[in-house]
């Protein structure tokens, strides 16, 4: 299964000049589970096809499951007629170039594990984490293999490829109304390891007594999966070049300026693979190293083609699909950010007294410019004091400012991990220690 | 397509138990206009195929584009392979059989797929053009149109074979504005929780004719000066006090206490990872107190024109009614077979997929809160001090659909029984069994009105279903309101 380059020169000789195509060709396999057993399998493969024409200024969108050329043209057709009706609009950009800086995209590890894995395998996995578990909790989630080829094209030469995959266990026990949950994803399958994670599971889910809420503000220790929540949707919401020119995000007009701690250094490289890398953005420039907060001085935002402006003339390789469904401006796709030296432990020495949070769960923006968010605790939550687990915490709800959070860091965790958000493809984050303030019930 | 369901039947090995085949078209026109001139014209096809197997008493499902004989034949053996690599475990049960064998298309009295695109855009730029008329404070104006049609063929190894055709459209605009300090917004006539670009407003299952009736241009100067009148506004004050909340504003709220939480696959743990679980287990039905008295909500996929309406679901069961919620208390379930079947009942109809290549899953039909005897000037008049609110801006509820956070685009105070100041950056917050149990006055049925949006997502991997909320205004005592 791969993308047929005759077929795409095809299809871009059909549809003619001014036509970009985005397209991928992708097998999922999937395996979920409830209560110890599985509940559904799945295995889809299909051909995405974003066809994007503009002439004159005008850009019309088209998609298609299928490169055969009777389609093709039907769809161009249609779309050149759209075109005809339609306005200039006065600062698209006729074409993509071939990328800003010319370089050619550093193409990510195909994992052959994940290529190859199949519904035995992703049995084997479930049964490894059920079987640890050894009937103490109830497990739920799921086990996925992605491979996706993707073809970035247009024609006016642009042509790039790459083949994309991603394996990804999310294991969530649940015992006498609590839960915990760990969830793993890699490019390769190979460095998945289930054997590990049902321990993992069972030593969040501890037997501490239940303590009810008391309202006031205290510090808190972020683990690393909530920060990936947290930060994904703080890039979302401010780090984009769009709503920097605009105005409309809390660091606009802040460039160069102390934005969050200074213990705090945010980078988005789709190159690194700390993360799910990936060699080019839907307009075909390649992923780089942007540099977004340098020890808590703002020193970057991400552009694509169009925004290009903001960002010293070149795109940072942050476009978004056409027809994206969280918007159209460019959005931080691989957000790292990076660790300190203290373990979790240290973390919670540093901590003393205060809430431990494994996950946010349903962090939604309130107001997008104060990076307002309310959201709640989700899985192993509980009180600290002089550092040691002493009461368990019932999922709680959290209204908050991100950027005081984010300003009000006292420690950085060393250990990262690695996760996702259905806005952005990966993001890295360790645990972070935040000081009494931004946080209270 | 209905050749392709049969030649997929026929494919299917001896030891298949029940097997299901989904042959899917789904066309998708999106128009969008926005502030410096039109921003998409898009046009989504897709076609494919999925099939789902049962096999030794467990699942296998496999979709694929590919609709030759070596593509279908691969999908099956994909699907087959799956069921047989489960290891055990409780035995899938889908009850009663389907056998149906019928034909559907919903009505429409306009093929938007046939209307001019000159005039969908002609439409749309004057809505924005209006909108403009709020003046450079508004910096951000989008109006879409969104067509949505889906040709499908279900076939089981029951004997059921029907084809349906469904029709969709729908509108919207939406008006920012911001003064550098501060970012507002208003939507009309229905907003939706994230910043979704197009599939925006008010939606129907319906043709072109719901368009023009949702009346864009007419409403788009008040729009875009509500959004820049935002900026001014002073912020809700926080405080414990009544809340009236319209129709629209109901319709994301009831979504999220009372439709999720009563899907039964939900109350069965299949999403335990995902979204969470439920407060509505299957030991509280008939005795758990989900609101006051006056609070009954039904699903109901059998209302003409409504977003959520078809005749039968991706099982191949027939639309119907179900009651949620009677008189406060929780008596039922949204199901599909499979989840109906382990609860004992009978199936809701109410398995949908989003297109082919997902597998069917219990979704929200048309949601709806049975009306009362007020109405909104009625409850805003027997107000002495509260706040009245429009439009969700934003949605957060916890995993188990008790503890949330709603915010709406505009607010006003009440004083007296009138309503007073604009206020912006409203939010309210509550534990769903508490605050419906101090709803004390719902609108009439002169007020009922069905909430059509195209966005809510369930499940892994992501599928987006299209329903509709049919609500009316209501109020609330001793209700959590402010900014934070």
């Amino acid at each position: 299964m791969s993308i047929d380059h005759r077929q795409v020169q095809s299809a871009l000789d059909i549809m003619g000049p001014g036509t970009h195509v985005d397209l991928s060709q992708e097998r999922t396999g999937l395996l979920r589970y409830a209560r110890s057993r599985v509940t559904a399998q799945h295995s889809e493969e299909r051909l995405r096809v974003r066809v994007r024409l503009t002439e004159g200024g005008r850009t019309a969108l088209g998609t298609l499951e299928t490169l055969e050329p009777t389609e093709v043209k039907a769809l161009c057709d249609r779309l050149r007629s759209a075109l005809a009706l339609l306005p200039a609009h006065s600062d698209e950009p006729d074409a993509s170039p071939r990328s800003a800086s010319g370089t050619d995209p550093v193409a990510p590890k195909v994992a052959a594990a994940t290529l190859g894995a199949g519904p035995a395998d992703r049995h084997a996995w479930f049964s490894a984490v059920r079987d640890g578990l050894a009937g103490t909790a109830q497990l739920g989630g799921s086990i996925r293999h992605d491979v996706i080829h993707r073809v970035v094209a247009d024609h006016s030469g642009l042509y790039r490829k790459e083949t994309l995959t991603k394996a990804s266990l999310q294991a969530v026990a649940e015992r006498d109304g609590r839960s915990s949950s760990v969830r793993l994803v890699h490019r390769d399958a190979a460095r998945i390891d289930p054997t590990d994670v049902a321990r993992r599971l069972l030593d969040d889910l501890t037997d501490l007594p239940e303590r009810t809420p008391v309202r006031g503000t205290f510090r808190v220790l972020l683990r690393p999966q909530a920060v990936v929540t947290l930060l994904a949707t703080y890039g979302y919401v401010a780090l984009g070049a769009a709503g920097y020119a605009e105005g409309r995000t809390a660091v606009a007009g802040r460039m160069g300026s102390r934005v969050t701690s200074d213990l705090l250094t945010i980078t988005d490289d789709g190159t690194d693979p700390a993360g799910l890398a990936s060699g080019f953005d839907p307009e075909g420039t390649p992923r780089r190293l942007t540099r977004l907060v340098d020890n808590g001085v703002l020193t970057g935002v991400v552009s694509d083609l169009r925004r290009a402006d903001v960002t010293g003339g070149s795109s940072t390789g942050h476009a978004v699909p056409a027809g994206w469904r969280f918007g159209a401006d460019p959005s931080p796709s691989h957000l790292l950010l990076a660790g300190g030296e203290n373990t979790e432990e240290e973390l919670a020495a540093v901590c003393g007294t205060g809430l431990v949070i494994s996950r946010l769960d349903y962090l939604r923006i309130l107001h997008p410019k104060d990076t307002l968010v309310t959201g709640t605790t989700r899985d192993a939550t509980y009180w600290i004091h002089d550092g040691e687990p002493v009461a368990w915490q019932p999922s709680v709800r959290l209204t908050f400012r991100m950027d005081e959070v984010l300003d009000t860091v006292l420690a950085v965790g060393s250990r990262r991990e690695r996760g996702e958000a259905v806005f952005m493809e990966s993001v890295v984050a360790p645990a972070l220690l935040v000081d009494a303030g931004p946080i209270s019930l | 397509m209905k050749d392709t369901a049969e030649t997929v039947l026929g494919l299917l090995p001896r030891d298949v138990a029940y097997a299901d085949v989904r042959v899917v078209e789904r066309t998708h026109e999106l128009v969008l206009v926005e502030h410096e001139g039109p921003g998409d014209v898009m046009r989504e096809n897709s076609l494919g195929v999925g099939v789902r197997v049962v096999i030794g008493g467990q699942w296998g499902f496999a979709a694929t584009h590919r609709l030759d004989l070596k593509g279908l034949t691969a999908a099956v053996s994909e699907a087959v392979a799956q069921a047989r690599a489960a290891d055990g475990g409780a035995k899938i049960a889908l009850g009663q059989p389907v056998t149906t064998r019928a034909r559907w298309s919903s009505p429409m009295a306009v093929d938007p797929f046939t209307v001019p695109l000159s005039g969908k855009l002609d439409l749309l730029a004057a809505a924005v053009a209006e909108a403009r008329t709020a003046g450079p404070l508004l910096r951000q104006i989008e109006a879409s149109m969104d067509f949505f049609r889906d040709d499908k063929v279900f076939a089981n190894t029951e004997g059921a074979l029907i084809e349906q055709t469904i029709t969709e459209s729908g509108a919207g605009l939406m008006a920012v504005a911001s003064d550098y300090d501060d970012v507002q917004r208003r939507s009309f006539p229905q907003a939706v929780p994230r910043s979704i670009r197009g599939q925006r407003g008010q939606f129907a299952t319906a043709g072109y004719e719901h368009i023009p009736a949702l009346r864009l241009v007419e409403e788009a100067a008040r729009v875009g000066a509500d959004a820049v009148a935002l900026l001014s506004a002073p912020q809700c004050p926080d405080q414990n006090s009544t809340l009236v909340v319209t129709g629209a504003q109901l319709a994301m709220l009831l979504h999220e206490c009372a439709g999720h939480p009563m899907e039964a696959d939900r109350a069965l743990g299949s999403e335990v990872s995902l979204a969470g679980g439920t407060y509505a287990s299957p030991e509280r039905r008939g005795t758990f107190r989900f609101g006051s008295p006056i609070v009954s909500v039904h699903a109901d996929a059998t209302i003409p024109g409504a977003l959520g309406s078809y005749a039968y679901d991706d099982e191949g069961v027939a639309a119907q009614r179900t009651e949620l919620v009677k008189d406060g208390v929780f008596t039922g379930y949204l199901s599909g077979r499979e989840s109906a079947a382990t609860l004992g009942q009978e199936s809701s109809g109410a398995a949908r997929a989003d297109g082919w290549q997902r597998i069917p899953l219990v979704r929200m039909t048309n949601l709806c809160l049975e009306p009362g005897d007020s109405s909104l000037a009625e409850m805003i008049d027997g107000t002495k001090r509260g706040v009245l609110m429009d439009m969700t801006k934003s949605v957060s509820i916890d995993d188990q659909r008790l503890s949330f956070r709603l915010g709406a685009e505009a607010g006003w105070e009440i004083r007296d029984g009138k309503l007073g100041r604009l206020l912006k950056n409203c939010t309210y917050s509550g534990v769903t069994p508490r605050f419906w149990a101090d709803c004390d006055a719902l609108g009439n049925r002169d007020e009922f009105q069905v909430h059509g949006i195209p966005s809510c997502n369930k499940g892994e991997p992501l599928q987006v279903a299209h329903i509709g909320h049919g609500t009316v205004p209501a109020r609330f005592r001793s209700v959590q309101i402010g900014t934070r």
